[in-house]
């Protein structure tokens, strides 16, 4: 090393616990120089200093060239306190760095999200349902806001139902809070998953405080106030304000007729019965009432519901993530809507689709192509398609499940199979363009009208192309436009209401999607995207797994749909042991 | 081909390493001419009865990684129910993948290709912090870990001081 004149200086990452700071050393230094400079940086002394790199620790005899200590790596440093008081001293001081050392812990901020929904989102269990589909962070998280902020502000039913004595002796009382919140399904998984929030559950304090702001009519205003800005965001999407009062109408009172049949006008009636054992000391069966479900409010539900229910049940955890506002202020607001209708809230969504006013505001949305364009584009729209694409088995069951299907096992057949397909044209991007784009989807309506057409003038030819029999003869209207949009998105958001005004429109709907895929294929000539491209992210991850077989992971991969996990499975079955 | 993935994923894996080194344990080769022979060196965790020691391990990768997985042993001794007297450590993550015949770890608890030496040393660490003593390596130091814990602690104690000695 002697044959080096100038020193060149190299930076060095030095890496304790709690901090990291950075330091340049010449390249030839000895550890003993690098230690007094590391000491001065970290204001301690060079013999308390104790470096470590690549599981070695440095001596101060050697260089950092006899380690291979380069420009830009790490060193480990351990600053080593006064030898006999050590284990105390640092125990204390290391307190706050102690989960770093441990990267399993808790997701963050629990205790904030966990009040968004005790009781299901004051009655909304079903509207929050719409956030847990990905559309966290879209408009409808705010027509959901806005829905709720209108039940809250619906004056008689609430006031009535909080100036009941009955009703704050009951909020007053912490102990039962929790029971009615831990009975509660929803809640309960919430707890499982998130076992901080017990937490919250056993701060009584905190309880009564929300209880407080429920019962604090100057707070509520200020949460009312608060919300103007996100309706205010609503309205200024095309359409979005005759679709929010629609909304309101629509989907507020059968809600709420629906809370009164219940108890009887009073949402807190039903626990009247069972008030008696519990007015003196809290009874632990008490909690147990609430678990009977509301009504639908809007009945008529189809089997898809299960669908919605099990892709709710998936997002729990974004709802818990979604809400932006103070979710504190808003618990309050929310805790005074009707207790507990979770469950019902889930299904009333399916019901919410076959409501005459998201009839409407479909057919609105079909009308006005702007309105639908600027909804494709919603980020939600587009994680849904995401969504759909990296879970083949939701669309599956989505597609399996419905109605049109269910009754027909060769059609369910065809589709299974055609599903690869349809799930890669759902990732490819420009079939989410081609959805957006009005022109585009007349020329699909072509197609699909010629080979409806074709269908029925040479039904032998058709089938071999792959498009088998097809259900009811396809109507041209604009109704068709926004097929493939709407089998996406149906999970989502309100819009697959135009799939509702009967079976014939959905299977219309499915047929068209099916011809104009057919469509598609004919065209391009197979999938637009070739499997390596579609898979390549999950392609890349098998092989940083050490699955080199890269037609192997391929083949997995498109057996399983892109979905790694299974894929690895797969996999390791298919791999002799060795 | 398959040796050659395992050394390419090791290098990459100790490259990583070195660039970003994760909390707690610092990681190189025993011989810088054997990717599949590592040492590790374990900063003993913060509030635990190993805070401030410095434990030395290797660990051996076989060809087959990260198909199968690598054995570790502690070669500063240790004191602890899930590392056996001699060093090795035996942890669910680190045994051959597949059911265990004996029904204590289901085969996610197993060794899965996913593992890194990162997630290993992980693993390690929480141990070290939190003992299982349902399947005990070291019986004595479990059966002290239960039963008599402030000679358990006395016997940590010694090994952290040593550690310490050794090191300097």
């Amino acid at each position: 090393m002697a044959e080096s004149s100038e020193p060149q200086k190299i930076k060095l990452t030095v890496k304790t616990p709690k901090d990291k700071k950075d330091v340049e050393v010449p390249e030839e230094a000895s550890i003993k120089e690098l230690k007094e400079i590391v000491a001065e940086k970290f204001g301690t002394t060079a013999e308390q200093v104790c470096l470590i790199f690549a599981g070695k620790i440095l001596k101060d005899q050697e260089t950092l060239k006899g380690h291979n200590i380069k420009d830009g790596l790490t060193v480990h440093l351990v600053v080593k306190s006064g030898s006999v008081n050590r284990t105390t001293q640092e125990t204390q001081s290391n307190v706050s760095s102690n989960t770093m050392s441990q990267p399993s812990v808790t997701p963050s901020r629990p205790t904030e999200q966990s009040p968004s929904s005790p009781f299901g989102i004051g009655g909304l269990g079903g509207l929050a349902g719409l956030s847990n589909m990905g559309l966290g962070s879209g408009n409808f998280m705010e027509m959901q806001q806005n829905m709720q902020r209108e039940i809250l502000s619906n004056p008689e039913t609430l006031r009535n139902m909080m100036d009941n004595p009955l009703v704050q002796s009951l909020m007053s009382n912490p102990d039962y809070m929790r029971q009615i919140l831990t009975s509660n399904p929803q809640m309960q998984q919430l707890l499982e998953r998130h076992p901080e929030i017990n937490h919250v559950m056993n701060n009584p304090e905190l309880l009564r405080q929300t209880m407080e702001i429920a019962r604090n009519p100057a707070m509520l205003q200020e949460l009312m106030r608060s919300q103007d800005r996100a309706l205010s965001n609503l309205e200024s999407i095309p359409g979005g304000y005759s679709a929010l009062q629609r909304m309101y109408r629509d989907i507020q009172e059968p809600m709420f007729n629906a809370a009164q049949e219940q108890f009887g006008g009073n949402p807190f009636a039903a626990l009247v019965n069972n008030a008696g054992p519990l007015a003196g000391s809290a009874n632990p069966q008490a909690g147990q009432e609430n678990r009977a479900p509301l009504p639908n409010p809007w009945s008529g539900l189809s089997s898809t519901q299960f669908v919605y229910c099990r892709l709710m049940k998936q997002g729990v955890d974004t709802t818990i993530r979604s809400p932006g506002s103070s979710s504190e202020t808003r618990t309050g607001g929310e805790n005074r809507g009707p207790p507990n209708p979770t469950t019902p809230g889930i299904s009333g969504m399916t019901g919410m689709m076959n409501s005459p006013g998201m009839q409407s505001l479909m057919q609105q949305i079909v009308d006005n192509p702007q309105l639908m364009q600027s909804m494709m584009n919603a980020p939600y729209v587009q994680s849904m398609f995401q969504q759909m694409g990296s879970n083949p088995q939701l669309a599956e069951q989505m597609i399996l499940n419905n109605p049109l299907f269910a009754s027909n096992p060769a059609m369910q057949d065809q589709m299974r199979t055609m599903l690869p397909t349809f799930m890669a044209q759902l990732n490819n991007p420009e079939i989410q363009n081609l959805v957006t784009n009005p022109q585009a989807m007349s020329a699909m309506m072509q197609i699909q009208q010629g080979m409806e057409q074709l269908r029925q003038v040479a039904p032998s030819f058709a089938t071999t192309l792959g498009l088998g029999t097809i259900p009811p003869p396809l109507n041209p209207a604009p109704s068709t436009t926004p097929t493939s949009s709407d089998t996406t998105s149906t999970p989502t958001a309100p819009q697959p209401a135009t799939t509702r005004p009967g079976s014939d429109a959905f299977s219309n709907m499915m047929a068209s999607m099916l011809t104009s895929l057919a469509g598609q294929g004919g065209i391009s000539g197979g999938s637009t995207q070739p499997p390596e491209e579609r898979y390549r992210s999950q392609l890349e991850q098998l092989t940083a797994m050490g699955f080199i077989n890269r037609e192997a992971n391929l083949q997995a991969l498109i057996a399983t749909f892109g979905d790694v996990n299974a894929a690895v499975e797969r996999l390791l079955q298919n791999r002799p042991m060795i | 081909m398959g040796e050659l993935q395992s050394a390419l994923l090791l290098k990459k894996q100790l490259a990583e390493l070195n660039k970003n080194p994760v909390e707690g344990f610092s990681a190189g080769l025993i011989e810088d001419s054997d990717i599949y022979r590592w040492e590790v060196l374990l900063i003993g965790p913060p509030d635990t009865l190993y805070e401030g020691g410095f434990f030395k391990a290797h660990i051996y990768f076989p060809k087959e990684y990260p198909l199968r997985p690598p054995k570790m042993k502690f070669i500063t001794e240790i004191w602890h129910p899930n590392i056996e007297k001699n060093g090795d450590v035996c942890i669910s993550i680190l045994h051959e993948p597949g059911d265990d015949k004996w029904g204590y770890e289901k085969a996610c608890e197993r060794w899965l290709p996913i593992h890194t030496v990162e997630t290993i040393m992980i693993s390690v660490i929480s141990m070290l912090a939190d003992p299982n003593d349902q399947s005990p390596a070291n019986v004595d130091a479990a059966k002290e870990w239960r039963e008599n814990f402030p000679e358990f602690k006395r016997k940590v104690a010694r090994c952290v001081r040593r550690s310490q000695e050794e090191m300097l």
